[in-house]
C-alpha cells in the first residue's frame, strides 16, 4: 500500500502515531502539541484572560475552524487546546457520558494532538470539557471546567437586534428579561425555562448557562473551580472563575426550581439525587431512570456491590 | 475498572471511519487523482477555495476527494488545516486593475471600453445532458480532442493569448468612464483604514465595509445567492436589481516584501471572479443624478457568487442598517456556521430534552390544579 493511501485511510487523528507504517515520512505529519499553532493559542487565552477578569462578559475572539463542525464543541475544544498543557489530565463527557460518541471524539483530538492522559474520573482530571452537564462530583481548584456553548446570547428570545442586544448588556439593562420571566410565570403559572438557565454573574452580567440542566446551576454559584464557556460558532468567550456569585434570575416569591421527579432514582446505582434521564422501554410503564453521570454511576454502583458483599475495608 | 464499555463508543466511530474508507478509498474504481479533479471538476475546487478561505488547489481538490464530493464539508477541511498553521506573513495590497482577463463581459454597455471577452463559460450554451453511454462519450472526446489539435490554431491560451493586445487583457474598467462621464457618486475615502481580518476577529454589525466584503468573499455560495434571492422576491423584498457594470475572471498577482531586501516580489497567482454592480439610486435623499457601484470578489470563477455580493454590498451601503441585511450578511451566510449548527442536532440532547419534559409536566400540573379550583 502506498503512503498517500495509507494516509488517506488513516486520517489526521493518527497522524502523531509514528509506527504505524514505519516509514519516517510519518513523523513529518506530526501536528503542533495542541494541534493550534501558537499564535492562535496566545489569542484564546488573552480572551480567556479578559473574560475572567469580567465574570459573564462574552468576550468577542477570531475563533478559529476546528476538526470538528461548529456547533459540535468547536468552542470548548479551542479553549481546552489553547489552556492545555503537558501535565494535565483530561475528562471530556457529553450529557455526562464520557462514551457517548461526541465525547469519544474530542476526547480522542485532545489526547492524539497533545499525548496527555486521559480519565473518567473527576478526581483524577485536571481539564474536564464537557457538553450539557457538570459531573456531579464536587470539583475543586484543580479543576478547570470547559463548557460547550451553542448559544451564548440569552437575551436572544427577547432582542433580535445585536446592536441593541449589546447595549442592553453595556447598560446591564436586563428589564426586558425580568418582563419575560414575569410573562412566562403570570401565564403558565411556573416559569417554563428548562436548560440554559439565564443567571447574573457577579450582579452584573447575565449569562446563558449553556444548555446545562437547571440541576446543574447551585454548583456554579461559589464555586471553587474556574468555569470557561466557548463559544466556537458565536466567537465569544465567557468566564465564571471561582468564588463568584451566580444567581438564577427568579423574584423573591417565586423560588428557583431544579428538575425534579418524584420517586424517581437510577436502576443502577439507587441514586435520588443525581440528574436522572429516562430510559424509554417499549411498553413506557417499564421505563426506568439512570444517572447522567455515567462515570458517576459507575463508582457509586461499585461501592455499593462491594459494601453489600461487606468487602469494603 | 469498567473501563473497557467506555471503549464502546471509539470502536463504533473507528468502524463508521472504516466503512467510509472502503467505499470511498478502497472501491471498485480506480484511484482518483487530484489532477483529474483540478482539471475536470475545476468549478467545485473554486467553490471550495473561495468557501474554504484558502488558494490551494491541490489541497482543495485533495479535500473534495476526502469529503466525498461535498464542498461544505471540504471546505470545512481546508479552514481547519488553516487553523493548525502560524501566519508568518502578510501580503501586500494588490490594485485589481493588475488582473489578467480570462474573461470579461459588461452587460450595462453594448460597446463597453475594451472587449466583450466570453472566455471559458456555458452561458450561452443549451443544457443537453450528455445520454449517450460512457464509452461513446469517451469516444467523442477523444476525436474532439484530435480535431481541436489539428484545426485550431488559435485556440485561446490562458496564460499567453498572443492573439489579444494587453489592453485587451487589462481592460480599461466602466465605472472609470462612468467615473469620466461624472455619473457615479465618489464614496472613494482617502484616510485608508486596514482592512478587517474576519479569521482574527468576529465581524458584528454594525461592521465596517471590508468585513462585510470578506465575509461574502468566504460565504458559501448557496447562503449568499439565498440572501439575495429572498431580497430581490421574497420575504424581505426592498432590493433592487442591479445592473452588471463588470463581470471579470482572471489572473492576480500576489505579492509580498521580501524579508531580507524589503522588495516587493510576487510571489503567486490566485484566479477570481470580479464583479461591479451599478445601482440606480432612487431613495428620497439619496443622489437621483447619479449611480452608485456595489463590489464583489471571490476566489476562482464563480460568477454567482460575485454577483449577489456586489448586488448585496450597494443594498448595504444604501439600507445604513435601517433593517437586518447587515446582520444576515454577517451572521448566517457562513457555510461552516450554518451546516455545522445545523448537523450538531444529531448529537445526544437527552439531558436538555429531559429537562423539558419535566417542565411540560410542571406546566400540566399548574394547569390542573388551576381547573380544579375553577370548578370549586
Amino acid at each position: 500500500m502506498n503512503t498517500p493511501l495509507l494516509q488517506e485511510i488513516l486520517g489526521n487523528a493518527s497522524r502523531t502515531d509514528t509506527n504505524l507504517d514505519g516509514s519516517s515520512s510519518f513523523k513529518a505529519q506530526t501536528l503542533n502539541f495542541g494541534l493550534l499553532d501558537e499564535y492562535s493559542k496566545r489569542e484564546i487565552r488573552r480572551a480567556i484572560l479578559t473574560a475572567v477578569a469580567v465574570p459573564g462578559y462574552q468576550v468577542p475572539f477570531g475563533s478559529r475552524e476546528m476538526p470538528v463542525a461548529r456547533g459540535w464543541g468547536s468552542g470548548g475544544l479551542q479553549i481546552s487546546l489553547a489552556i492545555v498543557g503537558p501535565d494535565d489530565v483530561v475528562k471530556v463527557i457529553d450529557q455526562g457520558d464520557d462514551e457517548g460518541v461526541n465525547a469519544v471524539n474530542l476526547r480522542r483530538l485532545i489526547v492524539s494532538s497533545t499525548g496527555i492522559p486521559e480519565s473518567t474520573t473527576p478526581e483524577d482530571s485536571t481539564l474536564i470539557q464537557t457538553r450539557h452537564r457538570i459531573p456531579e462530583d464536587p470539583l475543586d481548584a484543580r479543576h478547570t471546567l470547559v463548557l460547550q456553548v451553542p448559544v451564548p446570547e440569552p437575551l436572544r428570545g427577547v432582542e433580535r437586534d445585536m446592536r441593541e442586544l449589546a447595549r442592553m448588556h453595556a447598560e446591564a439593562d436586563y428589564a426586558r428579561m425580568w418582563v419575560s420571566l414575569y410573562e412566562d410565570k403570570v401565564r403558565n403559572g411556573v416559569i417554563t425555562r428548562t436548560t440554559g438557565y439565564p443567571c447574573l454573574v457577579n450582579s452584573r452580567y447575565v449569562i446563558a448557562t449553556t444548555p446545562i440542566p437547571r440541576w446543574d446551576i447551585p454548583r456554579l454559584h461559589q464555586s471553587e473551580f474556574l468555569s470557561l464557556f466557548g463559544a466556537g460558532r458565536e466567537k465569544r468567550i465567557y468566564a465564571v472563575p471561582p468564588h463568584t456569585d451566580v444567581e438564577p434570575l427568579t423574584f423573591e416569591d417565586v423560588p428557583f426550581e431544579v428538575e425534579k421527579t418524584p420517586g424517581a432514582k437510577c436502576r443502577n446505582c439507587a441514586s435520588n439525587n443525581t440528574f436522572l434521564v429516562e430510559v424509554l422501554a417499549t411498553d413506557v410503564r417499564q421505563s426506568y431512570w439512570v444517572c447522567s453521570d455515567s462515570d458517576w454511576c459507575r463508582r457509586h454502583r461499585e461501592l455499593s456491590d462491594s459494601s453489600s458483599q461487606g468487602l469494603m475495608t | 475498572m469498567g473501563y473497557a464499555a467506555a471503549r464502546g463508543g471509539l470502536q463504533a466511530i473507528e468502524a463508521a471511519e472504516k466503512l467510509v474508507a472502503r467505499e470511498r478509498i478502497l472501491g471498485q474504481s480506480s484511484w482518483l487523482d487530484t489532477d483529474q479533479i483540478i482539471e475536470k471538476l475545476r468549478l467545485a475546487v473554486d467553490r471550495v477555495m473561495s468557501e474554504g478561505g484558502l488558494w490551494d488547489e491541490q489541497l482543495a481538490a485533495s479535500a473534495l476527494r476526502q469529503a466525498e464530493g461535498d464542498p461544505i464539508e471540504a471546505a470545512h477541511l481546508l479552514r481547519s488545516y488553516r487553523s493548525t498553521l502560524p501566519r508568518i506573513a502578510y501580503s501586500t495590497p494588490i490594485d485589481a486593475d493588475d488582473m489578467v482577463v480570462l474573461r470579461r463581459i459588461v452587460p450595462a454597455f453594448r460597446n463597453p471600453p475594451g472587449p466583450q471577452l466570453l472566455g471559458r463559460t456555458t452561458d450561452y450554451t443549451g443544457r443537453l445532458l450528455h445520454t449517450e453511454d460512457d464509452d461513446t462519450q469517451r469516444t467523442n472526446a477523444e476525436k474532439m480532442a484530435a480535431y481541436i489539435q489539428e484545426n485550431v490554431t488559435n485556440f485561446p491560451d490562458n496564460d499567453d493569448d498572443k492573439n489579444h493586445d494587453r489592453s485587451s487583457r487589462s481592460p480599461r474598467r466602466l465605472l472609470e468612464l462612468l467615473r469620466d462621464l461624472d455619473s457615479v457618486v465618489d464614496r472613494r475615502r482617502s484616510d485608508d483604514p486596514e482592512p478587517f481580518d474576519i479569521t482574527r476577529h468576529p465581524a458584528r454589525p454594525p461592521a465596517s465595509r471590508s468585513a462585510r466584503l470578506a465575509t461574502m468573499a468566504r460565504a458559501e455560495t448557496g447562503a449568499l445567492v439565498n440572501v439575495w434571492y429572498r431580497n430581490i422576491l421574497g420575504p424581505d423584498g426592498y432590493l433592487h436589481e442591479i445592473t452588471l457594470g463588470e463581470v471579470r475572471h482572471g489572473r492576480l498577482p500576489v505579492r509580498m516584501l521580501h524579508p531580507l531586501t524589503g522588495d516587493e516580489i510576487t510571489v503567486s497567482f490566485v484566479r477570481v471572479t470580479e464583479v461591479e454592480a451599478i445601482e440606480d439610486l432612487n431613495g428620497i435623499d439619496e443622489d437621483r443624478g447619479r449611480f452608485d457601484v456595489g463590489y464583489g470578489l471571490c476566489f476562482g470563477h464563480n460568477e454567482k457568487k460575485a454577483i449577489a455580493m456586489a448586488n448585496l454590498d450597494i443594498a448595504c451601503e444604501r439600507d445604513q442598517g435601517r433593517s437586518f441585511l447587515e446582520q444576515s450578511i454577517l451572521l448566517t451566510t457562513d457555510g461552516l456556521d450554518a451546516s455545522g449548527f445545523l448537523e450538531h442536532l444529531k448529537l445526544p440532547h437527552y439531558v436538555t430534552f429531559r429537562s423539558m419534559m419535566e417542565r411540560k409536566v410542571a406546566i400540566r400540573q399548574h394547569q390542573e390544579a388551576s381547573k380544579n379550583l375553577e370548578s370549586k
